[in-house]
């Protein structure tokens, strides 16, 4: 039960992109079960032609189970998978059209990198020569042209995500599956990537589907954004609108940095919030709720007579956050320009409140 | 102290050269001859069949479904019949279907008979009982190694099974599988206890030979035969550890 | 167990490798079954033919196992002989593995080779050996203390030329039971960490390394144990008695009792490894919730 304040509430519509010329995938009433463990609810979800979906949630949300099925690894016990309109759901994985990335380690150590790229070639029985060429071809497309002859140990765990990707793309798969490509890496090298990856994918126009529990990765790469929450989908939108305009308080929380802040609906269906009074739009009955805070709508301002304390204070670079504690212990973190901060350090006595942007209210219990 | 122990391994050499040829070349034909025949013979045998077996066994515990308890179980005896085995498991032939085992009895008794444990047939039954253990405890760890990606990968690639063992699983277990059998062979053609306990020296193997040689105080001489035989042996295991590591060198390319 | 992958798995990719992914599983149980029966049997046959005795049950072969003549005697030396090899081996190859991992790391390919070795080398080869150094050693240093300790080698009684053999034997064993445990653990930087809190090395070595090390430790003083109990062909070619070479003595005149005590040999054997198993595993289990 969740309600805004001060914004109409805008129905959870995803807003899909225009078709880009790929084939589209749906999963319908998708459900798996591991003995007592619900890896996969009933779960629906609409992938787009030419769409690049993130699947995002924390470990054990089924997300990586709902790829293996669309993938053919995984046999769902009840639901279907539908790619392309075509119901796939008994099909092999070799027979489905779609083409993985794995988490790490994937490549075949005895083959070299132009081996492995020829491989879903090879086993179709292509001519040397096609094979050769395509390999070039994918190769120069991840960057690695001068690598072809390299066995995998002898790439860097980046070079080898890249190889990967060129030899799940060399049989021009119809969807491109994902699998935390990046979770093994660097975070210099995962940042560089995923946006080579991102490249690519607007380059081909092949659907992807790419897992991560990382929300930043998810945010920055994907067109649309599914949230999942034990084998359920929570919410499905573009980055902006998942960070904005947050449906559940699970997606509130697990999307961007978010303070808990206690607050007070009152009869006449204005609510208290930090000193302040506003009107509520949506269905929060009367009592407590809490706020669920961006740091970007937290005001924090130097205040001999302010209740909250500063705690830390974390420069990074144009902005600088301040975290700060009120007297009933709550912490409320806020991003202030740096420059207008300095004087906010540890112990000064500071006045908290909202901006005038729409802040997300949850009933107590829901959380 | 691995100076004292080459030393050890070496003093044979120096002991027959500086005397005479004559035992070195005694060894290589007549009944010492046949000893090496017989021991190359059952050891290539023995470490074919146990590296199949054991092989089978490991993939077969590996993939077993809820197979934590069935694998501890075979781990755990395969430990103690690979490196304790010998002596025990000879009796245990013996009881099992030696002249007066309880299988050789109920085999009697439905009229089959004619199987003889102290043959060379009944040598490979007891050494494949310590060579299938041993070979699931080198292979377990390489077949560990095989990653379910790679497999799958493959699949998704458009892959069969056969595609997949031939191109990528074959040309990746094979050095280990290779290499482990290499070792079956040298522990096969080393054993002697089992074979003292169960046919004494009746039939020609290498170790049976030299242990008689050792303890013949009949024939003067005899004791540099011993020698020259462990010298033979030692120089078959070296010339196994030439092939291992070309082997090894042709099939594991792609580490270098 | 959990310490191949570098990465940890998330959750739900674990239950998916649970998963039974393929169809096609009968060869499987074939062959289980068939090697099983091949493994069993004999065990089986063997407990049986040790329980009877013209025609009745008796457990009379396993209970007289004590008292057997000759059995505390040889048992007895096995076990002061596994004991000391146990000692020695662990002496001389802990404090060298840890020297090398911590500061000789470029050795570290040339030790494994070296302590390998004797994996190829036929027991059988290696007392023809000794049997020609024990000969000709106390001639050649005839009258000197030398020779003295060439003929205390060989006691009967104890004899340490057996220990001295086995520590050879058993390096490969140890090495690999070592080496196991020095790479699941970072052994250089728990050394530096106790250095750095101001730890002498003795003290790091008996309060740091040997704890962290204990189950490798005890792996590698239970297989060499296992290989002495075992030891055949050198006792016997040297001439001493040890337990096994006492079981093929006695095999001739009393079958049954040379049977029981191989089937209790085996099953004690394994039931102590599956114990050490069983342990190991709790332990790794703590570590690694």
């Amino acid at each position: 039960m969740t309600a805004t304040t001060d914004h109409p509430t805008t129905p959870p519509v995803a807003a899909v992109p225009g078709d880009r010329g790929g084939v589209g995938v749906r999963l319908s009433g998708l459900t798996r079960r591991y003995g007592d463990v619900l890896a996969l609810d009933g779960l629906d979800l609409d992938i787009a032609g030419g769409e690049f979906l993130a699947l995002l949630g924390p470990s054990g949300c089924g997300k990586t189970t709902a790829l293996r099925s669309i993938a053919g690894f995984e046999r769902p016990d009840a639901g279907q998978v539908l790619i392309d309109g075509r119901d796939v759901t008994g099909t092999p994985p070799a027979k489905r059209g779609t083409g993985m990335v794995f988490q790490a380690y994937s490549l075949f150590p005895n083959l070299t990198a132009a081996e492995n790229v020829a491989y879903g070639l090879q086993v179709r029985r292509r001519p040397a020569k096609e094979r050769q060429a395509r390999a070039a071809e994918l190769l120069e497309l991840v960057g690695l042209a001068d690598r072809g002859g390299r066995y995998p140990h002898q790439l860097s765990g980046g070079q080898q995500q890249r190889v990967a990707l060129a030899r799940a793309l060399a049989v021009a798969p119809q969807v491109l599956l994902l699998d935390e490509p990046l979770s093994a890496l660097d975070a210099q090298v995962r940042v560089q990537l995923r946006e080579e990856i991102r490249r690519i994918q607007l380059e081909l126009g092949t659907t992807t589907v790419f897992v991560t529990h990382d929300q930043a990765e998810a945010l920055s790469v994907a067109d649309r954004v599914a949230v999942l929450r034990a084998g359920r989908l929570e919410q499905v939108a573009t980055p902006d609108e998942l960070y904005s305009r947050p449906t559940t308080s699970f997606v509130a929380r697990f999307v961007g940095t978010t303070s808990i802040v206690p607050a007070t609906v009152r009869a006449d269906g204005a609510v208290d919030l930090l000193d302040t009074t506003r009107p509520v739009d949506g269905s929060v009955p009367p009592g407590d709720v809490v706020a669920l805070l961006r740091p970007e709508q937290v005001l924090v301002r130097a205040d001999d007579h302010g209740t909250g304390r500063v705690v830390t204070r974390t420069f990074s670079g144009g902005t600088t956050r301040i975290t700060a504690v009120l007297p009933d212990g709550t912490e409320v973190a806020a991003d202030l320009v740096s420059t207008e901060s300095t004087h906010l350090v540890p112990g000064t006595a500071v006045d908290v409140s909202p901006t005038d942007r729409p802040v997300l209210l949850v009933a107590a219990a829901d959380l | 102290m691995l100076a004292v122990e080459a030393f050890r391994a070496t003093d044979p050499v120096t002991y027959e050269e500086s005397w005479s040829t004559a035992s070195v070349t005694a060894v290589t034909g007549g009944a010492y001859g046949r000893a090496y025949l017989g021991s190359l013979q059952l050891s290539a045998i023995t470490a074919v069949l146990g590296s199949v077996l054991g092989l089978a066994l490991a993939v077969a515990v590996l993939q077993a479904r809820r197979g934590q308890l069935l694998r501890r179980l075979v781990l755990t005896a395969s430990g103690v019949l690979a490196n304790f085995g010998g002596i025990p498991l000879a009796f245990a032939f013996i009881a099992t279907i030696g002249n007066a085992g309880v299988v050789t009895a109920l085999l009697g008794r439905v009229g089959l008979d004619g199987f003889s444990l102290y043959s060379m047939t009944g040598l490979a039954l007891v050494y494949l009982y310590f060579l299938v253990p041993l070979m699931v405890l080198i292979i377990v760890p390489a077949l560990e190694g095989l990653r379910p990606q790679w497999r799958e990968a493959s699949d998704v690639l458009g892959g069969n099974a056969w595609q997949y063992w031939r191109r990528v699983g074959g040309p990746v277990l094979a050095p280990p599988v290779i290499g482990a059998t290499m070792l079956l062979f040298a522990s096969s053609f080393a054993a002697y206890a089992t074979a003292r306990a169960l046919v004494g020296s009746s039939i020609p193997l290498v170790p049976l030979q030299i242990a008689d040689a050792l303890s013949s105080n009949v024939l003067v001489g005899s004791e540099n035969v011993g020698k020259a035989l462990a010298l033979g042996m030692v120089v078959l295991v070296g010339l196994v550890l030439v092939f291992y590591t070309w082997v090894q060198r042709r099939t594991q390319r792609w580490l270098r | 167990m959990t310490a191949t992958l570098p990465t940890t798995p998330s959750a739900d990719m674990v239950t998916a490798a649970a998963a039974p992914r393929r169809r096609g599983g009968g060869w499987r149980w074939a062959v289980l079954a068939v090697l099983g029966l091949y493994f069993l049997v004999p065990i089986a046959a063997s407990v049986w033919f040790s329980i009877r005795s013209n025609g009745e049950l008796t457990a009379r072969f396993y209970t007289g196992v004590p008292t057997a003549p000759g059995f505390a005697e040889a048992f007895g030396r096995s076990l002061l002989l596994a004991a000391l090899t146990v000692v020695l081996s662990l002496l001389l190859m802990l404090p060298t593995m840890v020297l090398v991992d911590l500061r000789l790391p470029r050795l570290r390919a040339t030790v494994e080779l070296l302590t390998l070795l004797p994996l190829m080398l036929p027991p059988i080869a290696l007392v023809v050996g000794v049997r020609s150094v024990l000969a000709w050693a106390p001639d050649y240093f005839y009258g000197t203390p030398l020779a003295e300790a060439f003929f205390a080698l060989q006691e009967p009684a104890l004899p340490w030329i057996l220990v001295l053999v086995y520590v050879v034997l058993a390096m490969p064993f140890v090495y690999r039971a070592l080496d196991a445990g020095i790479r699941s653990v970072d052994l250089r930087t728990l050394t530096e960490t106790a250095r750095n809190l101001g730890a002498s090395w003795p003290r790091v070595l008996l309060g740091v390394v040997l704890p962290v090390l204990r189950t490798a430790v005890l792996n590698a003083a239970f297989l060499t144990v296992a290989l002495v109990l075992g030891e055949f062909t050198i006792a016997s070619i040297l001439g001493f008695q040890t337990f096994p070479t006492w079981i093929v003595e006695i095999s001739g005149s009393q079958p049954q009792l040379s049977v029981s005590v191989s089937v209790l040999s085996l099953l004690v054997t394994w039931g102590l490894l599956l114990l050490i198993s069983t342990l190991d595993r709790r332990r790794a289990g703590k570590d690694t919730p």
